[in-house]
């Protein structure tokens, strides 16, 4: 809102549809050239040619011109500019006939002028001194203000230790600078505002503009001695005033209250409120508002005497700090809401899904365990459960034609995802019942487990891989075993299924498991059934259905090569394991866990040599991998500060106070519950969350973007996530104040995002 | 459509200019025709929440509001959640910044203003009963059918667009609250801007 450095002659705003303009004055137009001057005078100074710069700098006068108004800075300084000596400065204000600008309570409508001075150091600027207002009646409203020409004085204070800044010529001056705004106001109103400078002689008078100050400061009311009573009696004030001199007392006086929104401003004296002498005490009965806002412990009050009682040289105008008693009427509660739409926004609240567990019903239990059931089967496309199905299924094929072979092995697998999960959510529940925060996923909040299936997972690949057989690592009885029980096998396999799918939760899982955690414990172990039901379906069907075992290819050497295939997801898989543990113990957990899959993968392939070389090579392998615990394998486990200023300034971390905070500011809030652990959470990051449209769209609709990252433990989270009725993440949700947490599905679509912004 | 905005509004409710209602009483009921001649009765929107806006495009301060897109973001932001918003005009016929209904129809299009109508007022009744002495000022009506809040549309008395990026917006916080199921923190503030140009 500067203004424009343009040196075209001001252009004031006009007329009532103007738009607010910010004047280029004639005093900014100044400002520059005697900061212009000021740079000749620093190449005058070097040149040692003329001393003087006072011939360069014109006389400002300070005035900026509107159609309204002429607003001029002035200055009184009589003494000088002394400590001690008096000092003013004002906005001299000549309206044009009919407009006005306003008091420091401006009445039913208006604002009060603002001065905003710039002043050299050691001087300091005072608060205005108002000079009495007029009443202005507009319609059936009432302003308080001036009209004609009015001067608005601020006393500026010298500091004993100011220095002038030296000049040239030898007399120094202070640079005054005054921003200015004001609403002028016929009927209709203009905002206005001007740039002024003025300089002000340090030594010497200045006087010129005294007699504006004088009446500016004549036109200020005076103290009084005691400070008078209001008392809030129904819908009145009854003010009374002491003090008063007798030359005043039986006269009309004028009521101007200096905290505004209290009193009917527009009421008529004589009809709507009244006044009164009680011996040398001035009390009155004035009207409170129908809109009070305020309400006041101390009310400072002004009561003038009217235009043709006042005496030249005589004060016109009184000032009391009136306590106010009594009690301020109560026909203004606090909005309540009504117990009618309070039910109705619960009932929206619970419509939300999932996030009125308490109200479970026989229902929304059976859609849960569906729910459940569809995670599951969705869990088998993750990328790091796909392979073991594909392997599995890849099984059949060598098998073909034994159908009961077939069935026993469905079953088995089944039976170890279904007793797995139900082992897992048996403990998640025991947790949960010992007061522990957890989450589903929680396992792979600690790196050790992330560790530990790191190594697992480069086992599987290698296996795959072909550098070594099972048959060569265990011993002969274990591995007929095996044969002699390709049920057991199976059974294992349905283990490592659960084991590697539980970090990532599938779509309809997360609402299922969070319904769970607030269910009686056979519901959920139920629910985690289904899920598992649901993951181990695919091969249970392929085992029964003869039609299903019948699409799968003939046995051949193509097996051999998807094996070798199979091996990169896995791979990948532990890629994505080192990452994620490089996020919970940083570059070197994550360093010293590539270092110990090293060491396994060796002494796996260690273990594929024959006699004497293996047991030496495995021996050495050993004792260095042993080293390599010992030097580096506590960096695993050492956690540290997440990296969250790498997500970027658009993302701010969670807490629950920030979101309260910024509903509180209107904004609304779109939080990102996720891990690095969670594929599904990396894939939504990636691609929704950084679609441009989305990000446009969150842009547009000013909406805060706050992270919740729970790879790792953090029970405030966990405790965020029950409240919205999840268990694990991710979990989006879209907070706007008032209204009920939108929360997202958990494969997250720019779509959905931008539908739910649309809504706003 | 000019003898259907001639009608004006008429009041079912007698209130004189000095019995505006407090925040927490029985909001006046009124019926209005809007800027294309349809008639609103303020009753019929009872079981949902209402917002009455004085406005008038000649006054800096709604156009402050108007021109900075704030005005129209809040009509959008209340009219989803379900409110009724109703702008109202009680400019007089004779002062120099009326607009017929029409121009003001198309002036709220131009800035993209999202209302659920635009009312006319030209005998300032509907205004004086709810007190409202400034546009723009903002009344809301709960689904009871009582007033609950009457002031500002935000906390920073000033024409400068600027100011609405730091100022409270006090409709966006009343309905949050009150759809939050809390009280209204700040039912009654201190409203800004022009008066309203009332019919003398």
């Amino acid at each position: 809102m500067n203004p424009s450095p343009s040196l075209l002659p001001a252009r004031p705003t006009s007329g009532v549809r103007g738009l607010s303009r910010t004047l280029s004055s004639d005093a900014s137009k100044a400002a520059r050239i005697s900061a212009t001057a000021a740079l000749v005078s620093v190449a005058a100074l070097l040149s040692l040619s003329f001393p003087a710069h006072a011939q360069l700098s014109p006389k400002t006068s300070a005035v900026v011109t509107t159609s309204h108004v002429r607003a001029e800075l002035i200055a009184y300084a009589p003494d000088g500019v002394a400590p001690g000596a008096p000092v003013w400065v004002g906005l001299q204000i000549a309206h044009q006939p009919e407009w006005h600008t306003y008091w420091k309570n401006a009445g039913d409508s208006g604002l009060p002028t603002e001065l905003a001075l710039t002043l050299p150091p050691g001087i300091t600027a005072g608060d205005i001194a108002w000079p009495v207002p007029e009443k202005i009646a507009v319609g059936t409203l009432a302003n308080y203000g001036y009209e004609g020409t009015v001067v608005l004085p601020v006393p500026l204070t010298v500091a004993p230790d100011f220095k002038p800044a030296t000049s040239l010529t030898g007399s120094p001056d202070i640079d005054i600078r005054l921003k200015a705004s004001w609403l002028v106001c016929r009927q209709e109103c203009i905002p206005e505002q001007g740039d002024f400078s003025l300089k002000l002689p340090v030594q010497g008078s200045t006087a010129l503009d005294k007699a504006g100050f004088d009446a500016a400061l004549a036109a200020q009311p005076v103290s009084l001695a005691r400070p008078g009573t209001i008392e809030v009696q129904g819908k009145t004030l009854k003010v009374r005033l002491d003090g008063l001199p007798a030359a005043v007392q039986g006269k009309t006086l004028g009521f101007f209250p200096e905290t505004g929104d209290v009193i009917h401003t527009a009421a008529i004296p004589g009809k709507d409120w009244t006044q009164a002498w009680d011996g040398a005490a001035w009390t009155a009965t004035i009207p409170l508002a129908d809109q009070r806002s305020a309400r006041p412990t101390v009310m400072p009050v002004v009561v003038t005497l009217a235009v043709s009682d006042r005496q030249p040289g005589q004060p016109i105008a009184w000032r009391a700090e009136a306590p106010v008693s009594g009690i301020w009427p109560t026909s203004a509660p606090r909005a309540e809401v009504s117990p009618a739409l309070q039910s109705a926004l619960a009932a929206n609240a619970a419509a939300v899904p999932a996030a009125a567990p308490n109200s479970a019903t026989a229902g929304s239990f059976i859609a849960a365990l569906f729910g459940a059931f569809i995670g599951g089967l969705l869990l088998n496309l993750m990328p790091c459960v796909f392979p073991v199905l594909a392997i599995k299924v890849l099984g059949f094929a060598r098998q073909a034609g034994d159908k009961r072979g077939h069935r026993s092995a469905g079953v088995a697998y089944t039976a170890g995802v279904m007793l797995s999960f139900l082992a897992l959510g048996g403990a998640m529940l025991m947790f949960r019942a010992a007061g522990e925060q957890m989450g589903w996923g929680f396992q792979l909040q600690s790196p050790v487990v992330v560790a530990v299936l790191a190594g697992l997972f480069t086992m599987i690949g290698l296996n795959l891989v072909g550098v070594f057989q099972f048959g060569i690592l265990v011993p002969h009885s274990l591995c007929a075993a095996q044969v002699k029980h390709p049920v057991a096998n199976d059974f294992l396999s349905g283990i490592l299924a659960v084991v590697i799918a539980s970090p990532c939760t599938a779509p309809f899982m997360g609402a299922s498991l969070g319904f769970a955690i607030a269910l009686p414990a056979a519901q959920a172990l139920m629910l985690f059934a289904a899920l598992g039901f649901g993951l181990a379906l695919p091969y249970l069907a392929a085992g029964f259905i003869p039609a299903v075992a019948r699409l799968l290819p003939k046995p051949g050497a193509w097996m051999e090569t998807l094996r070798h295939v199979m091996a990169f997801p896995m791979f990948a898989t532990v890629a994505w394991l080192v990452w994620v543990l490089g996020q919970q113990s940083g570059i070197d957990g994550a360093g010293a866990l590539l270092g110990l899959l090293v060491c396994l993968s060796a002494l796996a392939w260690s273990f594929t040599l024959r006699g004497r070389t293996r047991m030496l090579v495995s021996g050495l392998l050993v004792v260095c991998s042993a080293a390599v615990v010992v030097a580096i394998g506590g960096n695993i486990v050492r956690t540290v500060e997440p990296a969250v200023a790498a997500s970027g300034a658009r993302w701010q971390p969670w807490s629950a106070a920030r979101v309260a905070e910024l509903n509180a500011e209107g904004r609304p809030v779109f939080v990102d519950f996720t891990a690095a652990w969670c594929v599904t959470c990396q894939y939504n990051k990636k691609a929704t969350l950084n679609n441009a449209a989305v990000l446009a769209d969150f842009e547009a609709r000013n909406v805060a973007l706050l992270r919740a990252d729970w790879t790792r433990q953090d029970p405030t989270i966990t405790a965020a996530l029950t409240a919205l009725g999840r268990s694990g993440v991710p979990v989006y949700v879209l907070h706007v104040a008032g209204k009920a947490p939108v929360v997202m599905t958990e494969i997250l679509s720019a779509e959905e995002v931008r539908a739910a912004l649309a809504a706003l | 459509m000019a003898a259907a905005v001639a009608l004006g509004a008429t009041f079912l409710v007698g209130t004189t200019a000095f019995a505006a209602p407090s925040v927490g009483q029985q909001a006046p009921d009124f019926i209005a025709v809007d800027t294309r001649g349809q008639q609103h009765k303020l009753s019929d929107f009872a079981g949902k929440f209402v917002v009455l806006e004085w406005t008038n495009p000649g006054c800096p301060f709604v156009r402050k509001h108007y021109g900075s897109g704030n005005m129209a973001a809040t009509q959008k932001s209340a009219t989803s959640k379900g409110v009724v918003w109703l702008s109202i005009s009680s400019t007089e016929r004779a002062a120099s910044d009326y607009l017929k209904p029409a121009a003001l129809d198309s002036w709220m299009k131009e800035h993209g203003a999202a209302p659920s109508a635009v009312l006319m007022d030209e005998d300032g009744a509907i205004g004086q009963a709810y007190g409202a002495r400034t546009t723009p000022h903002i009344s809301i009506v709960d689904p009871t059918g009582m007033l609950v809040y009457a002031g500002a549309i935000d906390s920073i008395a000033s024409s400068r667009p600027d100011d609405v990026e730091t100022a409270t917006n006090y409709v966006n916080q009343a309905l949050g609250e009150a759809f939050g199921g809390k009280p209204i923190s700040a039912a009654t503030t201190r409203a800004y801007g022009n008066s309203v140009r009332y019919k003398a």
